[in-house]
């Protein structure tokens, strides 16, 4: 899904150090990634993936190096306001979807766009109405979080990441807290949303679908960059031994989705 | 965000123990920084001291007879008969929302001020009063915890006791208790906090405990710094018994939630 | 005229059983009886407001993460948990309201009144126990639920009203609705600063007719009918913001 035509840097990484406390967490990661562009971070756990995504949401700031986000400097924003600034151009969508358990799903959608972009709240819900068109769970506007099953509040975690209309989209491992037969409903989602041509960037253990939407995979461990390239370099021709090995370790897993599974 | 949840402990730490110790401080300075004031307060001391020892044998004897009533009564508020159940009930319910001042006023009105034993007459004294005023309330909320820490054991181990031959009562003895006990030590550490304060509403009918012996001390003295700092005094015997127990229900609440 | 029948018919029937209610018959003690309940209820009245606006103020600041507002407010917190709220009553009335007066240059000056003391400590006492029943409400919001707000591009204070403080206030509901029983019970501490509510009205009557007993089935039946109806209002309270498949 590479669109050459709008092939600039939209987040760019260099050496990125950055510990909690006494651990070393990312030592020196170097990353670019293009307007348009799907990208997908695989690893072994603990090996910095999901730091990596909260770095450039500005959740957790670097001891050291620089970090761009379309132009801003995320490292050297000292300001709430500029983060909050930075935050809603970039939405992030959680491993544990982390819904607002006292609002309805509609209600979980207009909320932000309301309340800090300022739009008017019928224009926010008739957002919000496509939103939940676009991942299939219109029906369930007025339920509440506690009465969804766990794909069916990512869908709408989702949903409330895409209402900012953000310019790029991190997904932190979305499907790992999911029962097996809802993974499928959630991939089909955000596959459509890389097709509509939405930055977006993975951290995934879903191997077979990071190689099949993906426009660059990264494999990082212990806090490295070990190795990036196309799907086919990473899963078919890599020389690396680690990556092999978690490849082929991994790779007959579950993941791969077909066109209306799950839904 | 990382350093700032990390600095706080400490300097929170080093603030409460501050606290803890700011009116006994306040207390000893004024009284050195004015030697006539420090001095009334030096005579007055042994007064006020024992008007606090009244409130700690009120609050003692208080929560002795509320705890072993009230831990009956709450065993009561679960038998399976209604004739037995109802009163013990309503009783709990009356009492538990109760003003403790009411209460001390009922006891100390009510009953005469001796009473007639084997023809032998005993003084009743306002003290006994207002101990019994204030163990009529903690009765009915050591009640309401004997029955929720029963019901808050699964029924899963009554079954495993009856599974390994225990009878109803000795289930009840051997595995329950034991673990409501356990759970019910936060909150009946509560109480005796409460009713501890309590005994101060004693001084409205005349115990001579503290709160009455700092007003007689200020009435006698006539002066306004020795008032407040009589008042201090008071406040200060009050929070350095009561803030541990607080600080230490805490830290069991703490610990029983997380385990 | 139907009343006051009404009223004989009470006090005879009443006398039958050994109570003893013959000065509702009489207008002055009846309506010094009378203005105690009426004082009693306005006084709960205008505190539960008051303490809930003042405790939701001490949340904030406990949770502000400054420390010099916070540190004040805990330490408030702690000396009026740990001391007899009378004494407290006691130390403002005969202390602080003291010092005003002496500030205005005697106590005709002073528009103070024994009973804006009461309302002041107790409202400020029931207060701090709400600030902690909401701080410990807000603590105990899941750290990814905040992190989720603050990821997509909420400031730290929409955090809290928007997401914090709807959640703790659920979660803090019962802990608020017993602090409230306590506030109706502590209301008879103005008493001993000569504020006419129910008991300090009820023992004007009783020095003059001694029915202690007649007179404390009344007011004990009075507190225990006004705390159920707070707790039955806290309940339905509850149950209007239950959230399906949330909490309890």
């Amino acid at each position: 899904m590479t669109n050459p035509s709008a092939d600039t840097a939209i987040v760019k990484l260099e050496d990125v150090h950055l510990s909690f406390g006494q651990t070393q967490v990312l030592k020196g990661i170097d990353l670019t990634i293009n307007k348009g562009d799907a990208v997908s971070i695989i690893g072994p756990s603990g090996s910095g993936k999901s730091t990596i995504l909260r770095c450039i949401n500005a959740l957790v700031q670097p001891q050291s190096g620089r970090i761009t986000v379309d132009g801003t400097r995320v490292d050297q924003l000292t300001k709430e306001s500029e983060r909050i600034a930075l935050r809603k151009r970039v939405g992030i969508v959680f491993q544990q979807y982390n819904l607002f358990p006292h609002l309805t799903v509609l209600d979980n959608i207009v909320l932000a766009p309301t309340r800090i972009l300022g739009v008017d709240r019928r224009e926010a819900e008739k957002l919000a109405r496509e939103l939940l068109e676009k991942v299939r769970l219109s029906e369930k506007a007025d339920a509440y979080p506690g009465q969804l099953s766990g794909g069916q509040q990512q869908r709408v975690a989702i949903a409330r990441a895409l209402a900012m209309k953000p310019e790029l989209v991190l997904f932190d491992e979305v499907t790992s807290a999911l029962d097996p037969e809802t993974v499928g409903e959630v991939l089909w989602v955000i596959r459509d949303l890389i097709r509509d041509g939405m930055t977006s960037i993975l951290v995934t253990h879903e191997m077979r679908f990071a190689e099949e939407i993906s426009d660059t995979v990264v494999f990082t461990e212990n806090g490295r960059i070990v190795d990036h390239g196309s799907p086919e370099q990473i899963f078919h021709n890599s020389d690396n031994p680690r990556i092999r090995q978690f490849v082929g370790g991994l790779s007959g897993g579950r993941g791969a989705v077909r066109d209306g599974e799950g839904i | 965000m990382t350093t700032a949840t990390l600095s706080q402990p400490t300097s929170h730490r080093v603030l409460r123990n501050i606290g803890f110790l700011a009116l006994p401080l306040i207390v000893i300075v004024w009284s050195l920084a004015d030697p006539t004031l420090g001095r009334e307060v030096l005579e007055w001391i042994p007064y006020l001291a024992s008007g606090f020892m009244m409130n700690i044998v009120i609050a003692v004897l208080a929560m002795l007879l509320g705890t072993l009533v009230g831990a009956l009564f709450g065993i009561l508020q679960l038998v399976p008969y209604r004739l037995v159940r109802l009163p013990v009930v309503a009783y709990v319910q009356l009492f538990r929302n109760a003003p403790h001042l009411v209460l001390i006023f009922a006891t100390t009105y009510i009953f005469p001020f001796e009473i007639v034993v084997f023809g032998h007459y005993l003084p009743f004294p306002d003290w006994i009063k207002a101990v019994i005023g204030l163990a009529i309330p903690a009765s009915a909320y050591v009640a309401e915890i004997t029955r929720g820490a029963i019901l808050s054991i699964p029924t899963t181990q009554w079954e495993a006791a009856k599974g390994l031959g225990f009878s109803r009562g000795q289930a009840l003895r051997w595995i329950i208790l034991p673990q409501c006990l356990r759970r019910s030590l936060p909150p009946w550490m509560n109480v005796a906090a409460s009713i501890t304060m309590g005994t101060a509403l004693a001084s409205l009918v005349g115990v001579h405990e503290l709160l009455h012996a700092a007003t007689d001390a200020s009435t006698a003295v006539r002066r306004l710094d020795f008032t407040i700092i009589a008042y201090l005094v008071v406040m200060a015997a009050f929070f350095l018994l009561c803030y541990p127990i607080s600080r230490l229900t805490r830290r069991l609440e703490a610990r029983f939630n997380a385990a | 005229m139907q009343d006051m029948s009404l009223t004989d018919l009470f006090v005879s029937l009443t006398n039958r059983i050994g109570l003893n209610y013959e000065f509702l018959a009489t207008g002055y003690e009846a309506q010094i009886w009378r203005d105690g309940f009426i004082t009693t209820l306005y006084l709960i009245a205008l505190l539960i407001p008051v303490s809930l606006i003042a405790g939701l103020l001490f949340a904030a600041c406990l949770t502000s993460g400054k420390i010099w507002l916070s540190a004040p407010v805990r330490g408030f917190i702690e000396l009026t948990r740990n001391t007899p709220t009378l004494v407290q009553l006691m130390f403002s009335f005969l202390v602080l309201n003291t010092v005003v007066s002496n500030m205005l240059g005697g106590a005709q000056n002073n528009p103070l009144s024994p009973f804006f003391w009461v309302v002041a400590v107790v409202g400020l006492h029931i207060a701090a126990l709400h600030a902690e029943a909401i701080r410990a409400g807000i603590e105990a919001v899941p750290a990814s639920t905040v992190e989720a707000a603050r990821g997509i591009g909420f400031s730290q204070l929409q955090i809290l009203r928007y997401v914090e403080v709807p959640l703790a206030f659920r979660s803090s509901l019962p802990a608020i609705v017993n602090n409230l029983i306590n506030l109706v019970k502590l209301t008879t501490v103005g008493n001993a600063i000569a504020v006419s509510e129910i008991t300090y009205a009820s023992i004007m009557v009783w020095t003059q007719r001694d029915n202690v007993v007649s007179l404390m089935i009344v007011i004990l039946l009075f507190f225990s009918a006004i705390n159920i109806i707070v707790a039955r209002i806290g309940l339905w309270v509850e149950r209007r913001l239950a959230v399906p498949g949330y909490g309890l």
